[in-house]
């Protein structure tokens, strides 16, 4: 468990940032949420969250046009990013590379393998910190 | 020899030998030639000479009677078959020469008449086949003319053979003008469009390919519109087994293509659509399973959602289902008088919370208008709940949706308007909201949706209950979306009658 860790959640549909905020919350994270990208972008600003969590197809603003957003900036740019998709094969390995995506999973999904997701992205950037 | 010839050979030597012999008589009574030796001797014989000369005269004169009878008879011959209708009046004939000639000229009759039957019979059997060639090309020319995809067919040197109107009307020329002519020249003259150039060129390349067949799709601009053809060039194969020429044929796609690409759309859309309620289902169930719901109410929530989450998933599948089945005519229909009235009370009764929760305002029908349509209940109860979930899904927080009724008496028709001060339909878009899978471009961003609610809307009213739909919108100010219905009074007169 990596406590003190702050992840920013992104979803359109309410009930799917609700129940991974419970289950990060339950293993000692801090969680912030959006229900949209221009939400999603100032809060990554301000909060300056470890990891981001974002469903791609979103009104307004989708997933992939925040991870551009988020990279383009200064302060955004490192954060690293896992993308929830409900489409097979609708993030390419090219804008994965591109994007620096650190992860992807297709929904539905579990959030018992999100968490180790996150756990396990969290822990290779804190290696890559310290090296 | 026959006696007659032999007769003519004999008078005619003993003729000549008695001019011979009257000639030496002359030379003896004149006295030409006194001395010559012969002389002597011809004088000796001097009456034999004589009764010579007196022969030579008969002679002569039977050979000229016996001639000019010859002659007439020729002549008499030669005027019989003048004037003769058959073979039987030359043989009638009393003279041996006319009988002879007549023979003669009847064997000839006889073959040359064989002979005029022979190629008269040819004659008519080249007419015959000719009238059918000409037929068989008029059939063919009218079976590529009436074929509605452009069929241009060229020879062995690329000149163009034949062309129906599509293909005219594709590539900007008159057949009649073009025929025999290059299809370089036919195509790149009328045309501009690089594209259609390039076709030409495919044309060519193809007939001189190896394969039979070679297809390609290629894109022309019509009317400032792209349009895809599929286009498949055939080598036409000679009675030799040799290749003579090819045949294009272009097949408009245009719609299909787009019709695919609806379908690769709607499955996108269908699979989020359906994966996202399944999302929730999936994560609420196995974080009860796993007990992360510490108390009762947290579990009651988690509850909820799935039970939320199912209804919805069970509501797209059966909007999917009910699609198909207007379509295909499976659907059963319990049709009743119904009060519409009613039906749009129960529905923004639904409908409020939804809008609460997104900030935006609800009004109802006011005053209350009393009708009777005679409907499915449950398919027009889809109708309404429709347009409204798509008035609020498409209008901004802090936004209105109205709904109101009127009856048209004079019509016999109740109309329904939803009207939202939502984001609007661009003009050029406003024709196919209600085409399957069909999503409004700038609005694909504002809200999820499968393309199928409006079709849905449409296919109930129209298809199921002979009503109508309409739509006016202005972007950035709202939509106006309603359906009319016969009014039951309406429908039971008509069924009277």
């Amino acid at each position: 468990m990596m406590a003190d860790r702050k992840v920013l959640v992104v979803d359109d549909e309410i009930h799917i940032v609700h129940v991974v905020a419970i289950k990060l919350r339950n293993n000692g994270y801090e969680v912030v949420t959006a229900d949209n990208g221009a939400q999603a972008f100032e809060l990554a600003c301000s909060e300056k969250p470890d990891i981001l969590v974002t469903d791609l197809q979103m009104p307004v603003m989708t997933g992939l046009e925040l991870v551009e957003k988020l990279r383009d900036n200064e302060v955004t740019k490192d954060i690293p990013v896992i993308m929830l998709t409900a489409r097979n094969f609708a993030v390419s390995d090219e804008q994965q590379q591109q994007l620096r995506l650190s992860g992807c999973l297709s929904k539905p999904f579990s959030p018992k393998e999100l968490l180790s997701t996150i756990e396990d992205i969290l822990y290779q950037t804190e290696l890559a910190g310290k090296s | 020899m026959d006696f007659g010839k032999s007769l003519y050979a004999i008078v005619t030597i003993f003729v000549a030998c008695s001019l011979l012999a009257a000639g030496l008589s002359i030379v003896s009574v004149s006295g030409i030639g006194e001395g010559w030796r012969v002389a002597q001797y011809v004088q000796r014989l001097g009456p034999v000479l004589a009764v010579c000369c007196i022969f030579a005269t008969v002679g002569v004169i039977w050979l000229g009677w016996r001639w000019s009878r010859l002659a007439g008879e020729i002549t008499l011959t030669a005027q019989t078959l003048e004037k003769a209708d058959s073979a039987a009046d030359i043989k009638s004939s009393e003279s041996k020469v006319a009988k002879g000639m007549a023979a003669a000229i009847t064997g000839c009759v006889e073959h040359h008449k064989a002979r005029i039957a022979e190629l008269q019979k040819q004659v008519g059997d080249l007419q015959l086949k000719n009238q059918l060639a000409q037929k068989r090309e008029a059939h063919v020319e009218a079976i590529i003319y009436s074929i509605r995809d452009a069929v241009i067919v060229v020879d062995e040197y690329d000149r163009l053979l034949m062309a129906n109107e599509a293909a005219g009307r594709l590539f900007g020329f008159e057949f009649k003008n073009s025929q025999h002519k290059g299809v370089d020249e036919v195509i790149g003259s009328c045309s501009k469009d690089e594209d259609r150039t390039a076709f030409a060129d495919f044309l060519k390349q193809a007939r001189q390919s190896r394969g039979r067949a070679t297809r390609k799709e290629l894109e022309f601009l019509d009317n400032g519109k792209p349009r895809t053809f599929d286009c498949i060039v055939s080598r036409i194969r000679d009675q030799e087994g040799g290749f003579c020429g090819a045949v294009a044929v272009l097949h408009d796609i245009t719609r299909e293509k787009e019709i695919s690409q609806m379908k690769n759309d709607f499955v996108s859309h269908v699979s989020h659509e359906l994966k996202t309620p399944l999302a929730s289902i999936t994560a609420y169930s196995e974080m009860l399973c796993d007990g992360e719901a510490d108390d009762e109410e947290t579990r009651k929530k988690f509850y909820a959602v799935i039970q939320g989450q199912a209804k919805r998933l069970n509501r797209l599948i059966e909007d999917i289902l009910n699609t198909s089945r207007i379509e295909s005519g499976l659907i059963k229909v319990n049709k009743e008088p119904v009060s519409l009235t009613i039906l749009i009370e129960e529905q923004l009764q639904m409908i409020r919370s939804y809008a609460e929760e997104k900030g935006i305002s609800v009004r109802g029908q006011t005053p209350i208008v009393f009708d009777q349509v005679y409907v499915d209940r449950d398919m027009i109860s889809q109708v309404i709940v429709n347009l409204l979930s798509n008035a609020v899904k498409y209008t901004p927080s802090g936004g209105s949706v109205g709904i109101e009724m009127e009856v048209d008496e004079i019509a016999g028709l109740a109309r329904v308007k939803v009207s939202d001060t939502g984001v609007g339909i661009p003009e050029d878009e406003i024709g196919h909201v209600f085409d399957k899978f069909y999503r409004v471009g700038a609005n694909k961003k504002q809200a999820k949706g499968t393309g199928l609610g409006l079709n849905l809307v449409k296919q109930i009213v129209e298809k199921v209950h002979n009503g109508r739909v309409f739509v006016t919108s202005k972007v950035g100010a709202g939509s106006t979306f309603g359906f009319e219905l016969p009014l039951a009074a309406r429908v039971e007169t008509v069924q009277a009658v």
